[in-house]
């Protein structure tokens, strides 16, 4: 199994470059900085709504309350951990074919009874593999010092990791793509601009959504999720982190609810999400067609 | 050099030189828009042999071994590695190759670069683990395995290139330019080591510009020139295609050129040595009995073997000009 033997160098070369070992400290540091984040503003937050009852202050319940500002603070957080994951993803990907071709390191490798197909599934499982595990052990990482400080239970917290992996699979899909047809350099402007564009998008769509809603503003926003489903799926991620609780409340308060900044109250659409699953197959199958048409 | 016997001496041994040929290729193109860097390539290369395939830099070497190993595809006609397309990967399970710019990933250690590449050839654990330190040491780079291929000297890169290229002990070895970054002692032990694999029965395609590399080590060659094959076949023949006779006299004016013209055909005047093309060598004593007769004194007359160089810059030029 070829594709192995490639998937397996690739880790190892993951682990050479010292990538597992910097990523791994600085997002240490990252959750240590939610942590003790986190656990400040919960407790002011508490301290804070405590004493306004005291004074007999109109509002939402204060559980309600306290378990909206938790959820914005994971929500912020799972925010920070899908931007850093998803720069990682494209800096794998943006580095994972086209400095092998420049070097000409990849000569000597395909020469082999290794097909380019094998190649380029190998490098992507390994990679995909490797931002897998950083997601989950990061998010991991938030959801449970949010349980730990404030017992905090999110809505469905195995879907709001899936989804993030899902970005991140898109994003490793579309670069590697781009490192396929592209010079590294060119590669990694175009897909900072891509996620970037994608990000405006979600922004655009957000604001459009709001009622009384601006349906130019939501399509567009949606047609920009399309070019790039990155966005979109971590909306729909940010959705899942929302207790059941708090959406009840929501329902009731009437209208005008709540609004989450970088995030969503409404679950992904079924159509973008099977586009979003497509898409990181598209791209390979897509990579594939350029990579074997490509003379090294 | 004795190629037919080394030749005959490869087949016995290899057994793999039935009618297959290890290359053959025809009518083999390959344009980048529109700058063609092979035009028409055909050739046959039997299994057992040592070809040499030699030209200027920028004559088409590389696009035609890169074709043959699946890494660039033709713009038109055909290559065949024994037998099948090497755009197949099973094509390539037989061949080693050892690339140009023997550029590999730096990270690694030599090492784990040779048991990466052992297992895309398909070596077992226990083979990897006896082959590698064996070749290794066969390059010449023992002990220094452990150690990252950055911190390797150019020489000891193209070392491990070679190690790299006969790992899985291949059936055909596609050098290209292999002593490009060796010292003289280094480039003996590469025309040692092609000597070795020939006589395994091991097919050795080897690009280069080096004449003497291929003069020392090759059956047969093949010369080309901005993308054309402009002669080939055994060394012994190109080099005796032609045949030179130096003359040497006391003194050279029209009427000595006028008689040696009638011989054959004056090549170049150096001070008082003219040198001859002519058809054959058994002129010689007509001609010496003819200058001394017609009062020249004649110092020597000395029949030409052209060396392989002179044939290449011969065509090679001739291209060019033409």
């Amino acid at each position: 199994m070829n594709l192995l033997v490639v998937a397996r160098w690739t880790l190892l070369e993951a682990r050479r470059r010292r990538l597992l070992a910097a990523g791994m400290a600085l997002s240490a540091a990252f959750v240590v900085l939610f942590a003790v984040g986190f656990a400040l503003l919960y407790h002011a937050q508490q301290r804070d709504l405590v004493s306004a009852q005291a004074q007999g202050a109109a509002g939402l319940d204060a559980s309600t309350e306290l378990l909206l500002v938790s959820t914005i603070l994971v929500v912020l957080g799972l925010y920070g951990v899908q931007f850093l994951a998803v720069l990682l993803g494209l800096f794998l990907g943006v580095a994972s074919v086209s400095p092998e071709i420049d070097s000409g390191a990849l000569h000597a490798v395909l020469a082999r009874p290794l097909s380019r197909l094998e190649y380029l599934l190998g490098r992507f499982l390994a990679l995909a593999g490797l931002l897998t595990a950083y997601v989950v052990v990061m998010s991991g990482a938030l959801l449970l010092t949010a349980r730990i400080v404030a017992g905090y239970q999110p809505g469905d917290p195995a879907k709001v990791v899936a989804l993030m992996v899902l970005q991140v699979c898109v994003l490793l899909g579309v670069s590697l793509l781009g490192s396929t047809v592209l010079p590294t350099l060119a590669n990694g402007v175009v897909m900072l601009a891509l996620f970037g564009l994608a990000w405006l998008g979600g922004i655009i769509g957000f604001v459009g959504s709001i009622p009384p809603g601006n349906e130019l503003m939501a399509n567009l926003g949606t047609a920009v999720s399309l070019l790039l489903p990155a966005d979109a799926v971590w909306r729909g991620a940010s959705y899942n982190v929302l207790p059941p609780s708090l959406l009840v409340a929501q329902s009731l308060t009437g209208d005008e609810g709540f609004a989450l900044p970088f995030g969503s109250t409404i679950p992904i659409a079924p159509a973008m999400l099977a586009w979003a699953v497509a898409y990181p197959v598209g791209c390979l199958a897509l990579a594939v067609a350029a990579f074997r048409r490509r003379d090294l | 050099m004795s190629p037919t016997a080394s030749a005959e001496q490869a087949g016995a041994v290899a057994g793999t030189s039935g009618e297959v040929p290890a290359i053959a290729t025809s009518g083999l193109r390959k344009a980048y828009g529109s700058r063609v860097a092979l035009h028409d390539l055909t050739l046959t290369v039997p299994a057992g042999e040592v070809f040499g395939f030699l030209g200027p830099n920028g004559a088409g070497k590389t696009t035609a071994m890169k074709i043959l190993l699946g890494l660039v595809r033709p713009s038109g006609g055909q290559a065949l590695v024994f037998g099948r397309p090497p755009a197949e990967p099973a094509a390539r399970r037989r061949v080693g190759y050892l690339p140009e710019h023997f550029r590999f990933q730096e990270w690694a250690t030599g090492a784990e670069l040779l048991d990466f590449h052992g297992r895309l050839a398909g070596l077992g654990a226990a083979e990897r683990a006896a082959r590698i330190p064996e070749l290794l040491a066969r390059v010449g780079l023992e002990g220094r395995g452990g150690e990252r291929v950055r911190r390797y000297s150019k020489g000891m890169t193209q070392r491990l290139g070679l190690a790299l290229a006969i790992l899985h002990r291949p059936d055909l070895v596609l050098l290209d330019e292999p002593t490009s970054a060796l010292d003289p002692v280094g480039r003996r032990e590469v025309r040692e080591l092609v000597r070795e694999l020939a006589g395994a029965g091991v097919t050795v395609f080897l690009n280069s510009h080096l004449l003497t590399e291929v003069e020392a080590v090759c059956d047969r060659v093949a010369i080309v020139s901005q993308g054309r094959v402009v002669a080939s076949g055994p060394l012994d023949d190109l080099a005796g295609a032609v045949t030179q006779l130096r003359v040497l006299l006391d003194r050279v004016d029209r009427a000595v050129l006028a008689l040696l013209e009638g011989h054959g055909q004056v090549a170049r005047v150096e001070g008082t040595a003219v040198t001859l093309d002519v058809d054959t060598l058994d002129l010689a004593p007509d001609l010496a009995r003819e200058l001394v007769g017609a009062g020249y004194r004649l110092y020597g007359l000395v029949p030409v073997q052209r060396s392989l160089e002179d044939i290449f810059v011969d065509l090679v030029g001739e291209v060019r000009e033409g």
